[in-house]
């Protein structure tokens, strides 16, 4: 079995020996050869170059198992993005809905914002916040630009045929407007005169004039707010969108005194006091002083009311998103593990089944950290081809959750480069260990490895 | 000063409950441009030497200087560019990347000395030319016969311009007369200057290089011309050797006038 195809060298050596012995093979020859810094420099980039292209290379050698590895991967980033994309998307919906109560609004309720558990047996036997408590806040309270007190429940409001569910009822006076940080479209708001004189005059917000006034004129018109109450609309509000999933359009404004009327005179109510931008916490003291005063509680007697503001709103809310972020990173935490063990396994397999390659690269020159730096790149690549799977996936959840469910959800970019570089850090991480192995073989016992 | 200076070399394994003495005093220099075979039977010590003249392994006693540096101490990193710049390896069973073509392969001792890939390129193709296998240079290894398997080895040890090419039982893998055509493409290289160490047991390879040493449990027992050394081997492994190196004899004068051997 001879190479008939190979001629044998020695004929036309003598005569013609090939050009690189005469020309390029003086200069590199000499005592000690050593590279220059420059060489050096560029060894790194070659190293580099070379790894990557060895890297993809294997991966399509290998192409189920690496397939299976990146989409371990990319499952795993794709996971953490979903949980921090519907986090922020909660966020961005509460910081709205909150904004709707306004910055500079203190609210005066039974019941303390954004707690829970043991405090609720101190609060439930507070008295409830009525028309006294109002009564005392108008006649006393000198720095509040506007108080408003606020009944609300749920009914079915309808006209002739057609009835519209679970509307938001809410009795209440003229500075409820400011208070509440509503616009007026069309006719006028709810009056004090309104109020002391129980009138039926309503106004309605803007999901009800759709369902109702489609095609006429709403003012002027009669609706029937739950089962027995009939109200004529004097005046349309603008439209303030979702909160929280939630339209706060389905609404029914009417005066307090007729509210109360209607649906039970001891609803407790909360009064929201719209304080001078700057002097909200002089007005929240005052308020309490007031409040104190009418309920004539001693020095030594709790209140029994409370001032809420919408940070206290906020308090509750970022305790309840701690446990949501804490349960994301441990999710992340424990995906990325689960992806990175995944990569580890894969290096390791590849690490043994190249190890003779390892050898001949080692007798032929190449260093620890060559070999180190290839592994490494294939890790990092493994991982950053799941990363930008992940992130697609990821940005195509977004898109569906956006689509099909009220929470908003997007991917910025911000989350993409997270992804990225997170899991380019996830492939170094977990294949450093592999790659070590492969860097401290022994050049020899790795070129006699069958 | 001698490329390679073996001064009192020697390599103890420590195996825990005993101590192998692979080396025992190894005392050997050799001169740029010289071809030298080292023969022995496995277990001398010959693989052993190889692979501390090939800087994969360093002695644990002695020094050993090549090219006038002192590389018995040096570290793992300076060992590396030392393979890299100054030998070229040529293995039994020819350790070519099986998944890149025969001119990957030749140009993949280049990447680890920084060279742009235009002149790894241009410097693989004259290596595969200098072994006459330009024709095949996209081939993988699988593609190619043993010889020219072996040929791309060479030319991968070529391709550095090496001070030193060090052969591990070069033809060990191939029939007679493939092997018979890589042993006058190393005849050949030497004509042209090349420095050549051929490691192997087969003493009608021995006998055909100017200079043979025989390594005998871990000591140089004779140095001297090839025949000779091969011969004294011959006298000791058995008359049938003697046949062989005969054989080998008559080889190398008909490579001497040019002609094919049958």
């Amino acid at each position: 079995m001879s190479t008939p195809a190979a001629p044998s060298p020695t004929p036309n050596s003598p005569e013609t020996p090939p050009p690189q012995v005469s020309s390029g093979k003086v200069p590199l020859r000499g005592k000690a050869k050593k590279l220059s810094l420059w060489a050096r420099f560029r060894r790194v980039f070659a190293e580099i170059a070379d790894a990557v292209i060895q890297a993809v290379q294997s991966l399509i050698a290998h192409r189920l198992r690496a397939a299976l590895t990146i989409s371990g991967v990319s499952v795993g980033i794709m996971a953490v993005i979903i949980i921090f994309m519907v986090e922020s998307g909660m966020e961005a919906s509460f910081a709205r809905q909150l904004n709707s109560l306004g910055p500079n609004t203190l609210y005066v309720h039974k019941w303390a914002w954004g707690v829970g558990g043991r405090d609720w047996w101190k609060l439930r036997n507070r008295p409830a916040v009525g028309q006294m408590d109002y009564r005392a806040l108008l006649a006393n309270a000198k720095l509040p630009i506007a108080i408003s007190p606020v009944a609300n429940t749920e009914a079915v409001v309808s006209r002739a045929e057609k009835e519209v569910k679970n509307i938001d009822i809410r009795g209440t006076t003229e500075a409820f407007l400011e208070a509440g940080g509503w616009q007026l479209k069309r006719g006028r708001f709810i009056s004090d005169l309104d109020h002391e004189i129980g009138s039926d005059a309503c106004v309605i917000g803007a999901d009800l004039e759709d369902a109702f006034f489609k095609s006429g004129d709403a003012l002027g018109q009669r609706i029937k707010v739950g089962p027995t109450t009939r109200c004529t609309v004097v005046g349309t509000l603008v439209r303030k969108g979702n909160a929280f999933g939630r339209s706060q359009d389905g609404l029914v404004v009417m005066p307090l005194s007729s509210f109360l009327r209607s649906f039970g005179p001891k609803r407790g109510l909360t009064i929201a006091v719209v304080a001078e931008a700057g002097k909200v916490m002089e007005t929240e003291d005052e308020v309490i002083a007031v409040l104190r005063a009418a309920r004539r509680l001693g020095p030594d007697q709790e209140d029994n009311f409370s001032v809420n503001r919408q940070d206290k709103i906020l308090q509750g809310f970022n305790q309840t998103m701690m446990t949501v972020n804490l349960v994301g990173i441990l999710v992340g935490v424990i995906t990325a593990a689960v992806a990175g063990i995944g990569i580890m396994n894969i290096l390791l397999v590849s690490v043994k089944e190249r190890t003779r390659e390892i050898g001949i690269r080692r007798a032929l020159g190449a260093r620890r950290g060559s070999i180190l730096i290839q592994f490494l790149c294939e890790a990092v690549i493994v991982a950053l081809v799941g990363g930008a799977v992940g992130v697609g996936l990821g940005a195509g959840a977004a898109a569906l959750l956006d689509l099909l469910s009220p929470v908003p959800a997007s991917i910025d970019p911000r989350v993409v480069t997270g992804g990225v570089l997170g899991s380019c850090i996830l492939g170094a991480i977990f294949g450093l260990w592999p790659a070590l192995s492969a860097a401290f073989l022994h050049p020899i016992e790795a070129l006699r490895h069958e | 000063m001698a490329l390679i200076e073996l001064d009192h070399i020697g390599k103890c394994y420590d195996l825990g409950l005993s101590k192998v003495h692979a080396l025992k005093d190894i005392h050997v220099s050799i001169e740029t441009g010289e071809l030298v075979a080292i023969v022995g039977q496995s277990g001398s010590g010959k693989s052993t030497l190889m692979n501390i003249v090939g800087c994969l392994d360093v002695p644990t006693s002695g020094r050993y200087h090549l090219s006038g540096r002192d590389v018995s101490e040096l570290s793992d990193d300076e060992l590396s560019d030392v393979r890299n710049l100054e030998i070229g390896f040529i293995f039994q069973s020819f350790q070519l990347l099986p998944r890149a073509s025969a001119l990957e392969n030749v140009e993949l001792p280049l990447i680890y000395r920084g060279i742009s890939k235009k002149e790894r390129r241009e410097l693989a193709i004259a290596a595969l030319e200098q072994v006459e296998l330009a024709d095949r240079m996209k081939h993988r290894p699988t593609e190619l016969s043993g010889g020219q398997r072996q040929r791309v080895a060479i030319a991968r040890a070529l391709v550095t311009q090496p001070s030193l090419l060090l052969a591990d039982e070069p033809t060990g893998n191939l029939d007679s007369r493939t092997g018979e055509e890589i042993v006058r493409l190393f005849l050949d290289l030497h004509s042209k200057g090349n420095t050549i160490v051929l490691v192997t047991h087969e003493p009608k390879l021995a006998a055909r290089c100017p200079r043979a040493v025989r390594i005998v449990d871990g000591l140089v027992i004779a140095d001297g011309p090839g025949r000779e050394v091969a011969l004294a081997n011959a006298e000791a492994m058995g008359a049938d050797v003697v046949a062989q190196v005969l054989a080998a004899e008559a080889a190398a004068a008909s490579h001497r006038k040019g002609a094919f051997a049958p």
